[in-house]
């Protein structure tokens, strides 16, 4: 078997949704042994969103290629399990609410007297030590409460409303990763563990440094654009055929303008000088759109993105599922990779995105029930004795999977 | 250079030859302490023709856009397509921990630089390619751009109103997902090295990658769906307002997540607990979604009591989670980001003292930053090419006379 980069690298997961759970798995794809932390009493809250904790697709997709340890943290004997786990641990990573790792006796200080060399990564809405650190909080109010939010529309929409997706929550626990990675060398070559604390706000408004310094140095707020682009015209969503179907268009060289025109049928455009150049294009880019608009309504997007890729010109289909599911780039590349849960069956997820030569990512498995691995962890690594095991689940301390896989 | 408190990277150096579309990767691993070297063309990165501009005027040293994501970074010219750049560029290859690049399928590998080349004259050299819709198969030779990669990411439907055109993510979102997957890589690759005696070469196909980096989650919640027989899932839409809904107060707008019925009753005590919002059928998350903009309507009435700060902190007593919407100035006086910090003084000779946002978390050991301003064109040649390379002054004048640096 080929290594892995983190092969000797054991984490455990205190997580809940997306900012640690997430950031975890790429490191369970680079060969880490990851094993979650949870409990009946304690859910990860994504798999409350759904009929059955198994069930839920968002834990599903989140929390691929770990372990689960089924583990009451409110028990004495609880802690004193996850205590011997840390001492075999060099990662643990948390983003309960505010204060709750602390409650449990868990918090940085706790965990580096029992493993003095961990990394630590506690990831809150607001960071550490200002005065919202505790506030529950979800990714759709951290955009919300950095900045990004509020330029995340058209100019006329009333106010901002962002999107289904918990956004920057994808975006953090890759920081997260990226946080742990880095300490995990620094520490291969020094021996020191640390502490890391990370906002979710702060990882929103890194994404748009420039606007902050649009602010901070041209004392200028910057204003929303929603689609346009300030040197580049057509560039926007265009309606399609079908219900609510757009295909995205950007044009921003003379070449790509003229290939444009050319594909659409619409040279005379080249010629008319509101449209001729880049800068009357942007003086008339309302009615330019309108045009746009009006030669994209009656066509299938994905007929309109080939039709301009071939000519040079940026397009793509505003994807959704069912449309990357039979994007022939996707499939080319094996984007997507069906698994078996034991609960779900076969539902396809995003294929590994991490590409190393050299030490290649693992290969997806299925999220893990609730307590799926709580007797293999006990055993093979606690080395408890089977009789100790059965005890401690009668008195509530450790928990197993309480459905049957299909 | 200055000497700088330690970082958890300090110690390997990054050759960055990426444009606008890869400069996060390297900037992110230069607040982490890696010597990032920027490697321009004589004429400069494309990325300092983006707006916005120091006072509007649109010179290659103002771009805030350039400014921000080369951070971190001493800066170099280079033109690779000429011999005596191919055999610069070896040379810093030589002593370098990493490459990264974007320049497309095989451009590299048609000038000799390309992953094999370099690991012969170093094979601990961790080399991250970004393409982007990858090195093969029926998309090559598509083209992306900043909305075509957002749009063809997945999240792009979901973004906005219903019923209006779908909505951009300000700043580079597709980019950025697949620039810091590829951190994660670089550092893995790195960290790995010493167990399998070597570097290794990483791909990035923005295309492929950027769901993972933004949002996973559309194809499985699709998949989790379906049943057999069944009917097809509605069609994904944009519900960022209904789901999320967003209401005004006294003095700007609130985000209020109320998923559970626990946290929709606190939301309710809230706001005086009024009977209209009393009603048994609100207490449906579904409902709520289905009729948000009867439910907006009644909102409006209580929520306007409030002030976006009183409101906010209700919420939290009460157990319901309730943000402000953060206007730019508002969140840079915001007293979490005071205390933490977060917002960082750099001076750049050209634009000025600035206030940066810096790297998004604080460490006890290895605190990141922002090490240094960005570059101007070629601001580090001489400290590279001469100190390091051994190249006289008059060797940087004919160099610069026939456009290799």
């Amino acid at each position: 078997m080929a290594q892995t980069a983190l092969q000797d690298i054991l984490v455990l997961d205190f997580g809940t949704g997306v900012a640690v759970p997430d950031g975890i798995r790429l490191l369970a794809e680079l060969g880490a042994k990851v094993i979650k932390i949870e409990s009946s009493k304690n859910l990860d809250f994504v798999r409350t969103i759904a009929a059955e904790k198994n069930s839920s697709a968002g834990f599903n997709e989140t929390n691929r290629n770990k372990l689960s340890i089924g583990l009451d943290l409110q028990t004495a004997k609880g802690k004193d399990i996850l205590k011997k786990l840390i001492e075999k641990a060099d990662v643990f990573a948390e983003n309960q609410r505010g204060g709750v790792a602390k409650s449990l006796g868990f918090d940085y200080e706790s965990v580096r007297k029992i493993k003095p060399d961990i990394i630590y990564l506690s990831s809150q809405g607001f960071g550490g030590g200002g005065p919202h650190s505790d506030y529950p909080a979800y990714g759709p109010m951290l955009s919300a409460g950095s900045g990004m939010l509020s330029i995340w529309k058209h100019p006329d929409d009333p106010y901002p409303v962002g999107s289904n997706s918990p956004l920057p929550d994808h975006m953090a626990s890759k920081q997260c990763a990226i946080g742990i990675m880095a300490a995990l060398d620094y520490r291969r070559r020094t021996g020191k563990g640390q502490y890391i604390d990370m906002a979710q706000t702060e990882v929103a408004a890194s994404l748009i440094g420039e606007s902050y310094l649009d602010y901070t140095i041209n004392k200028r707020v910057p204003e929303p654009k929603g689609n346009r682009c300030p040197y580049a015209a057509p560039h926007g969503a265009y309606p399609c055929t079908g219900m609510d179907n757009w295909v995205a268009i950007s044009v921003f060289t003379d070449e790509e303008w003229h290939s444009f025109t050319k594909a659409i049928g619409h040279q005379e455009w080249d010629e008319d000088p509101k449209f001729a150049t880049l800068l009357e294009r942007l003086k008339n880019v309302d009615e330019l759109d309108k045009l746009v608009a009006e030669w994209t309504t009656p066509l299938d997007a994905w007929d309109v993105q080939e039709l301009l890729q071939k000519a040079g010109v940026p397009a793509g289909v505003v994807q959704r599922a069912p449309d990357t599911m039979k994007d022939p780039q996707i499939l080319h590349d094996n984007a997507l990779v069906e698994l078996d849960h034991p609960i779900v069956g076969k539902r396809l997820y995003p294929n590994v995105a991490l590409k190393l030569s050299g030490t290649p990512a693992l290969a997806s498995t299925p999220a893990p029930l609730l307590g799926q691995h709580t007797d293999e962890i006990c055993r093979e690594l606690l080395h408890m004795s089977d009789g100790d095991i059965e005890n401690l689940k009668k008195e509530g301390v450790l928990e197993s999977p309480d459905i049957q896989p299909k | 250079m200055t000497s700088h408190q330690e970082g958890a990277l300090t110690g390997y150096r990054i050759l960055d030859l990426t444009d606008s579309k890869g400069a996060y990767c390297a900037r992110t691993m230069g607040d982490l302490g890696a010597d990032v070297i920027k490697i321009e063309s004589p004429q400069g990165d494309t990325g300092r023709s983006i707006p916005p501009f120091f006072n509007d005027d649109p010179h290659p040293e103002k771009s805030f856009f350039y400014i921000y994501r080369n951070a971190s970074k001493r800066g170099i010219t280079l033109n690779i397509e000429t011999e005596q750049g191919i055999n610069l560029f070896k040379k810093l290859a030589e002593k370098a921990d990493v490459v990264v690049e974007n320049f497309g399928p095989a451009y590299m590998d048609d000038l000799g630089l390309g992953y094999e080349d370099i690991k012969k004259i170093n094979p601990n050299i961790v080399m991250a390619s970004f393409t982007e819709f990858g090195t093969d198969g029926p998309y090559k030779n598509y083209k992306g751009s900043n909305i075509v990669d957002f749009a063809l990411s997945g999240v792009m439907i979901t973004s906005g109103y219903p019923g209006k055109a779908p909505t951009l993510l300000p700043g580079m979102p597709a980019y950025d997902a697949a620039s810091l997957i590829a951190v994660v890589e670089i550092i893995a690759a790195l960290y790995a090295r010493p167990v399998i005696g070597g570097g290794q070469k990483i791909d990035a196909s923005v295309h492929e990658i950027a769901r993972t980096g933004l949002y996973p989650w559309s194809v499985p919640i699709y998949s989790h769906s379906l049943t057999p027989g069944g009917p097809l899932p509605m069609p994904e839409s944009r519900l960022g307002d209904s789901i999320y809904p967003v209401y005004p107060t006294k003095d700007g707008h609130i985000r209020v997540i109320a998923l559970t019925p626990r946290q929709w009753q606190a939301l309710v005590k809230v706001l005086g607990s009024p009977e209209v919002l009393s009603l048994p059928e609100w207490e449906s998350f579904i409902y709520r979604i289905g009729n948000s903009q009867d439910l907006l309507a009644i909102m409006l009435e209580f929520t306007t009591q409030f002030t976006q700060m009183e409101i906010w902190e209700k919420g939290f007593q009460e157990g319901v989670p309730i943000a402000p919407i953060y206007d730019i100035p508002t969140f840079i006086n915001s007293p979490d980001a005071n205390a933490r910090n977060y917002f960082t003084k750099v001076t750049h000779p050209v634009i000025g003292e600035g206030l940066y946002p810096g790297p998004p978390y604080r460490w006890t050991a290895t605190q990141p930053k922002i090490q240094s301003c960005a570059p101007l064109l070629g601001q580090h040649n001489e400290e590279i090419y001469c100190n390091e390379l051994g190249l006289s002054k008059e060797d940087l004048v004919i160099l610069k006379g026939a456009g290799v640096i």
